[in-house]
């Protein structure tokens, strides 16, 4: 992949397979950088995370490390976190509070709008030394909803407004579920790392198939997943027990296509009539209290598993968290989730979602944990040569409209969310930048 | 330790090696696989904790890399038992190294006792080999002639970086 010119790009992807070298060619993985990483939409961060002005956190946007950060004018600036002068990482730490940002070097101190603000010995500076043009770089585009904070590295592109109105009904989905309808991203997160590509984890967010097999592990005898919200008596059904084959329920899962590779899965099926406890039930009433009984019943009548906004971040619906993918090499992943925490919710209820996250997501929980040594493993598996394609045709052809949702429309155990994935990857890689 | 905290100790009839001993103990079954023996040694209303970051308040507010009680401990320990359980496949082999005992607190009323101690965790699995390390602190509550644990949390020095899959308690 010498030029990545859009042909070439174009026959690593077919109709109902891809090449391996998507997951395996270094080469590639550079291009995706720029052509993908290097101008889409990325979500960066929550503005719950930089609560007052001067409180940021650092992240990286591909390999870019970005500090987002509140200034003065309660407005969230992404800034690239590199000293214009000699280019030291100007902050080191993951989260903080700061009037000014000052690099460790040579102590240049930059405003949280990214204004170069004081040199030491300034007398030093050339007669050209122009301050103004010497700020830390923003990201040229930054786009928030509902306090989730995105942002391009490209100057120019499709709008934000493009990019995520497909997928607005998602976030409030999930906001919508706190009483005071505001989120906070500051109950810590999790961090897991693996030795794979990061699509990979990318696919694996809206792939329902994986589910009993991938995961028997986590279904007893009986064919049932253990329970994983705060109130539930059992987990879904995810195998009939006696035919040992994926339950109906489970096949009759839908997945949804809207566009700019974005996609959702429909809600697991869960006894919610049963649903009870102490913490959830007092929640509900929480909830009725502020938006009435019947839009907190609407709110409470799961819609959605996953909800995927490419490339690079995901919510869960089930056990709710905010995903984000980071890139680090054609074989190295690292992904942070963030336990939500619903405001206005009782700290019992907030206290139960994050309690099974630490089971379903973290290191060492007892879901992901199979997640990751799949993507390992198939990352070691697509290093054979003599297989170069990698099958991802199950149900193509089967999409159809979904008029409700303006969506397209298969079953969550096929896999045209996967190729709704390239065929974005195809339009932001076959195109120079 | 302090003289006051030694004479308390000494009031309750245990010495030092008692808690070495159970702590040796509970070591030795996690490197045998004795998931099920070691779920025993918790009490009823026993967790097992291992905060995501240093100093961690609370289990409650933030994330855990584990925060287990005695329910999820039994789901952990089922799949743990599974044989399709991937990320265990081949299964991880472990050596646990425990030392600089302290015991910090004694409660002779409650018949409880914290035991601080440094632990190093080597894993083996699939051709790699890594190293846990950090402090861990045991609240003990007596229980016949042994101790059963109230709480045993686990500060890793890394516990806030990132991790590779984690399949079995440390």
């Amino acid at each position: 992949m010498r030029n990545g010119h859009a042909d070439e790009i174009g026959k690593l992807v077919e109709p109902g397979r891809v090449h391996r070298r998507v997951y395996t060619d270094p080469e590639l993985f550079e291009l995706e950088m720029e052509r993908i990483f290097g101008r889409a939409w990325l979500y960066v961060g929550h503005g719950s995370q930089v609560p007052q002005p001067g409180d940021y956190i650092t992240t990286d946007l591909g390999r870019q490390p970005v500090i987002m950060v509140r200034h003065r004018d309660g407005s969230i600036k992404v800034l690239l976190n590199r000293c214009t002068h000699r280019g030291a990482k100007v902050v080191n730490e993951r989260k903080g509070h700061a009037q000014r940002l000052t690099c460790c070097y040579h102590g240049w101190s930059f405003d949280t709008d990214g204004k170069l603000a004081t040199v030491p010995v300034p007398e030093g500076c050339g007669e050209g030394f122009d301050k103004d043009a010497l700020g830390l770089a923003r990201a040229p585009r930054v786009g928030e909803y509902r306090g989730f904070v995105f942002a391009s590295l490209a100057v120019k592109g499709p709008s934000f407004e493009d990019h995520i109105g497909p997928m607005q009904g998602n976030i409030d989905d999930l906001v919508d579920r706190a009483p005071d309808g505001e989120l906070a991203l500051d109950a810590g997160m999790h961090r897991y790392v693996y030795n794979g590509n990061w699509k990979l984890q990318v696919e694996n967010v809206l792939d329902s198939y994986h589910v009993p097999f991938g995961h028997a592990s986590t279904v007893n005898k009986q064919g049932v997943q253990f329970a994983r919200r705060e109130g539930d008596q059992k987990g879904a059904i995810v195998v009939e027990a006696e035919k040992k084959q994926t339950a109906a329920s489970w096949k009759d899962r839908k997945s949804f296509t809207v566009g700019n590779g974005h996609g959702w899965t429909s809600n697991t099926t869960l006894d919610d009539g049963k649903r009870s406890s102490p913490a959830f039930d007092e929640y509900k009433r929480a909830l009725a209290d502020k938006v009435g009984a019947e839009r907190a019943a609407e709110i409470l009548t799961p819609r959605l598993h996953n909800s995927l906004i490419y490339p690079n971040m995901s919510i869960m619906g089930l056990n709710i968290h905010v995903r984000v993918i980071k890139p680090i090499a054609v074989d190295r992943t690292e992904v942070n989730i963030f336990p939500v925490r619903l405001v206005g919710a009782p700290a019992a209820m907030n206290f139960g979602n994050i309690r099974l996250l630490n089971v379903t997501h973290s290191a060492a929980s007892f879901v992901q944990t199979d997640d990751l040594e799949s993507f390992v493993r198939a990352q070691k598996g697509l290093q054979s040569r003599l297989t170069d394609w990698v099958d991802i045709s199950r149900g193509l052809g089967a999409e159809e409209p979904d008029r409700a949702t303006n969506a397209t429309r298969g079953l969550a155990t096929h896999e045209m969310v996967v190729r709704a994935q390239y065929k974005a990857w195809v339009g932001y890689m076959g195109e120079a930048a | 330790m302090a003289l006051a905290a030694r004479e308390s100790l000494a009031a309750s009839g245990l010495d030092r090696a008692a808690f070495e001993e159970f702590l040796i103990h509970e070591a030795c079954l996690l490197d045998e696989r004795r998931f099920r023996d070691w779920m025993e040694l918790f009490a009823d209303d026993g967790t097992y904790w291992v905060p995501a970051t240093p100093d961690q308040k609370s289990p409650f507010e933030e994330a855990s890399l584990f925060y287990d009680d005695r329910e999820l401990m039994k789901t952990r320990i089922e799949r743990l038992e599974h044989p399709r359980i991937h990320v265990q496949t081949p299964p991880s082999r472990t050596a646990h190294i425990v030392g600089n005992l302290v015991i910090e607190e004694t409660d002779l009323a409650k018949g409880e006792y914290v035991v601080g101690s440094t632990f190093i965790m080597a894993e083996y699995r699939d051709d790699a080999q890594r190293l846990f390390a950090g402090r861990q602190r045991h609240r003990l509550r007596r229980y016949g002639d042994t101790f059963r644990i109230v709480q045993k949390r686990v500060d890793l020095i890394n516990c806030d970086g990132a991790f590779e899959a984690m399949a079995v308690p440390i």
